[in-house]
């Protein structure tokens, strides 16, 4: 049944209606046949987010490669759709064939930002499904879930099936089929579950119990029964330069974030940065080869006239091949007015002279991350960036003429002292009396000179080596936005922050635990959606949602000790279980690690635990150095 | 070579806005590998521009844009082209050529004519009356609301040139658009209400249909596509 139709003309009545036709050029629509199996991805945010998720590209592509598997897609209604739902009693429907999600086998969820947690909620509740699995149905379609912050999925892990933990390219056909073949036989479904187990990378929640002590510190995390698993390993694509990769990305209408040809040129970062997650989740780095991208890119310009190519990846600038790829590109693709942008700069000269070769076309701006305002912190958290890298980075944008650049800083980070807030104001000056220096010796029209200064908090995350710090509390937080305002008040500095609610209400989710499913569910029914948009942040909610389950906030903001049992331990992400340990303490003795791909190992044991090689495109020794 | 093509935006495609169908058509283009030309500047972008924006839920059955070209092609071919990479529910139905000497759409087309699915307070026998009384009104005072800046009273009258019943709750209007004179198509329906007390009632843009555009000359209408109205001699292919 095509519910899309029966709402079709109140459509004019919400915001953005674009967002719910579907119809895109390149979309897919299969014919519904009896026997394939049909997957609904969800994407917990707006269109324009999911639209520009590259491992929602990714999977519906793949999946619909498939003869046998229709893959279609939903997002997250907007609240004034989600209202126009309810009043006419209507389910929520895919895009291509707007068929409500009991007409498909699988519902498929990205997760990949805990802000969106809510969202999950809204898409289940209009799909007419409970929340927890274990109130489900067998005749309900198998929910499932993956995506990037899958180093701590416990406080929604009650309301999936299965979750897969890693990068599912290999293994998500062999799952729905799977599914599919056990479904058909009737087997009930925790026996299918039990079965799915076995795959490598599935994590079925129900197959592990929590037991928790009295303080509310967890217990222990273990299997149901020998059968079963003791951990999940993280799995990964080993040959990138092989691994599928879509060429006919569907074409929006509305402006989405990322409206453009996006290429990965390669997955995973070994900078060692010890507050990023995806630094460890993503590890080792595996490059695609020059060839290859230049193939994706012309069919992906084919397919779509996208007027701008990205090059995108943790550290694009970190390409063996980058500069080259850069050059041909611009050159091959100069008259036809395409310009190509780089997801992630490095803070040095190099990367601006990239800038520069690929800014011919449209000019973009410039963005550095030095993340912290002394070089001792920036030891600390290992991020290995000089003052004079900076400097020569900033001098060299302004001598090129780019008059504004953003750099980017984070506050409430370990170990931090006054001392590294004043670093923060003293580096900003410094770039703003460099720029206004160079504009004034410059015979080039320049604009005034602009630094926009983008001000993060730091959030302790599951997998990286300040998983045990504390978070900063809100009168802390508060006191350094304080300062740094006041002291980067003046012409020619714009600065910008997190809301503080926002940062702590991520921050309990990061290392929460299955506990907080009730706190979400609270929350969703006094109205909590798209919290992490701010301007529909109601903390005071949440703090409510918090004590009607009996449950303390400040409990997951703690310290935690380096022998407790964390809700994300029987998730294996292939580390040695010591490396984070060593890396926790070797920041608090302000001492950095280098980056293991252009240096010697440093024992993370990936490589190893996963059978997998840091892949390097020209490395004559891709030896697995574990 | 400059031209001029006639095409449909239909079904959902009405939910896109101006802008986006714009970049729909811009990426067509480039799909289609048309040779088009590009503006100067930081930001190129492809030389192109349309007739009076849709608003945003109303379809349009014969609407209109220019597109400058570096090398002549047939005009069979490029229809085809574009037509094989348009998403479904825009589709062009005949291309013209057209000189630089040509005013802008947007200046040329001066009247739109709508098709509007009627809504009564009770029956609707007496459709055909009501819209000749409307039209042989001296004077059709309505409010307009205007964004930002106060409201207005304007008169209707010498703006609606035409109108009829179609079926009997299906009604077209003629009416005058763009800069020397533009009236919006739900003032129609306004004026109607007032006009009738309240036996017409007001209905949502979707049940409003832009079925022409066209150049008023002496009265009479054409396309901007008629070569009555264009300053170079059309060629045919």
């Amino acid at each position: 049944m095509n519910v899309r139709e029966k709402i079709s003309d109140r459509l004019i009545e919400v915001t953005n209606p674009e967002r719910y036709i579907g119809n895109e050029y390149n979309i897919i629509k299969k014919e519904w046949q009896e026997d394939s199996i049909k997957v609904l991805t969800a994407f917990p945010d707006t269109y324009e987010i999911g639209m520009s998720h590259l491992g929602l590209k990714i999977i519906y592509h793949l999946l619909n490669k498939e003869d046998n598997i229709i893959c279609e897609r939903t997002f997250s209604p907007w609240p004034d759709f989600e209202n126009l739902l309810r009043e006419e009693n209507l389910p929520i429907f895919s895009l291509e064939s707007g068929r409500s999600v009991d007409e498909f086998d699988i519902l498929a969820f990205t997760l990949q930002y805990e802000m969106s947690y809510t969202n999950i909620l809204t898409i289940l509740d209009l799909a007419g499904l409970e929340f927890y699995s274990s109130n489900r149905k067998e005749s309900d379609p198998l929910v499932i879930g993956g995506g990037s912050i899958v180093s701590n999925v416990e406080p929604v892990a009650k309301f999936f099936d299965l979750i897969f933990i890693g990068e599912a390219e290999n293994y998500i056909v062999d799952i729905i089929n799977k599914h599919h073949e056990l479904d058909n036989k009737g087997l009930e479904k925790r026996e299918i579950l039990k079965k799915l187990s076995r795959i490598p990378g599935v994590y079925v929640p129900s197959l592990y119990n929590v037991e928790y002590h009295e303080s509310g510190h967890i217990k222990n995390i273990e299997p149901v029964n020998d059968e079963v698993k003791a951990n999940v390993t993280r799995q990964l694509v080993t040959d990138l330069d092989k691994a599928f990769y879509p060429e006919k990305f569907l074409v929006p209408y509305m402006e989405i974030i990322h409206d453009r040809a996006t290429v990965e040129v390669s997955r995973g970062c070994t900078k060692g940065c010890r507050f990023c997650s995806a630094g460890i989740t993503y590890r080792p780095v595996r490059e695609r080869s020059k060839e290859t991208l230049l193939k994706q890119i012309d069919n992906i310009l084919k397919n779509t006239g996208y007027e701008e190519i990205s090059l995108t990846s943790l550290s694009t600038i970190d390409h063996t091949e980058v500069k080259e790829l850069v050059e041909e590109l611009t050159e091959k693709y100069e008259d036809d007015k395409i310009s190509v942008s780089l997801s992630s700069l490095r803070v040095d000269k190099f990367s601006v002279e990239l800038a520069k070769e690929v800014q011919k076309v449209r000019k973009t701006g410039l963005t550095f991350a030095p993340e912290a305002g002394t070089a001792r912190l920036r030891n600390v958290i290992n991020k290995g960036v000089s003052e004079e890298n900076l400097y020569e980075a900033v001098e060299a944008a302004f001598n090129e003429g780019w008059s504004t650049v953003k750099l980017y800083f984070m506050i409430g980070l370990p170990t931090e002292e006054q001392a590294d807030l004043k670093g923060i104001v003293d580096l900003v000056n410094n770039v703003l009396n460099k720029g206004k220096e160079i504009r004034k010796n410059t015979n080039k029209r320049m604009k005034p000179i602009r630094i926009n200064v983008s001000i993060s908090t730091f959030i302790p995350k599951a997998s990286t080596p300040f998983q045990w710090e504390p978070m900063v509390n809100k009168d802390k937080l508060q006191e350094k936005i304080r300062f740094l305002r006041s002291n980067l008040n003046k012409k020619g500095i714009n600065l910008s922050w997190n809301e503080e609610d926002l940062s702590l209400l991520e921050s309990i989710f990061s290392r929460g635990d299955r506990r907080l499913a009730d706190v979400l569910i609270s929350a969703w029914k006094k109205g909590s959606r798209f919290d992490g948009w701010g301007d529909f942040l109601d903390f005071e909610r949440w703090l409510e949602a918090f004590r009607e389950n009996n449950i303390d906030p400040d409990f997951y903001l703690r310290r935690r000790d380096l022998d407790e049992t964390l809700p994300w331990d029987h998730i294996n992400m292939g580390l040695n279980p010591k490396f984070l340990e060593k890396e926790y303490k070797k920041a608090l003795n302000d001492s950095p690690t280098s980056d293991c791909r252009f240096s010697d190992c440093k024992g993370c044991n990936i490589c190893f635990n996963l059978d997998v090689d840091l892949d390097i495109i020209g490395d004559d020794y891709n030896v697995n150095k574990s | 070579m400059l031209i001029r093509a006639e095409y449909e935006k239909r079904d959902e495609l009405k939910y896109i806005s101006h802008l986006e169908l714009m970049n729909t058509f811009r990426r067509t283009f480039r799909r289609a590998k048309l040779p088009v030309k590009y503006s100067q500047g930081y930001n190129p972008h492809i030389i192109f521009s349309m007739s009076q924006p849709l608003p945003v839920g109303m379809v349009g059955y014969s609407e209109y844009f220019d597109l400058e070209l570096k090398e002549k092609l047939s005009f069979n071919l490029m229809k085809n082209e574009i037509n094989k990479f348009l998403p479904e529910g825009l589709n062009v139905f005949e291309i013209v050529e057209i000189s630089d000497k040509d005013k802008s759409l947007q200046a040329i087309a001066n009247t739109a004519r709508y098709e509007y699915e009627m809504s009564f307070k009770n029956d609707k026998s007496n459709s055909a009356k009501m819209i000749s009384d409307f039209l042989n009104e001296d004077e059709i005072e309505i409010t307009r609301y205007r964004r930002k800046k106060d409201d207005r009273m304007i008169d209707l009258a010498p703006m609606i040139y035409d109108g009829q019943v179609v079926e009997d709750n299906i009604w077209e209007f003629t009416i005058s658009t763009g800069s020397s004179g533009n009236v919006r198509p739900q003032e129609v329906i306004r004026a109607l209400k007032l006009k009738t007390d309240g036996e017409v009632k007001e209905i949502p843009l979707v049940n409003i249909k832009r079925i022409g555009l066209y150049v008023r000359r002496d009265g009479k209408l054409f396309k901007p596509i008629h070569r009555e109205v264009l300053k170079k001699e059309v060629s045919e292919d």
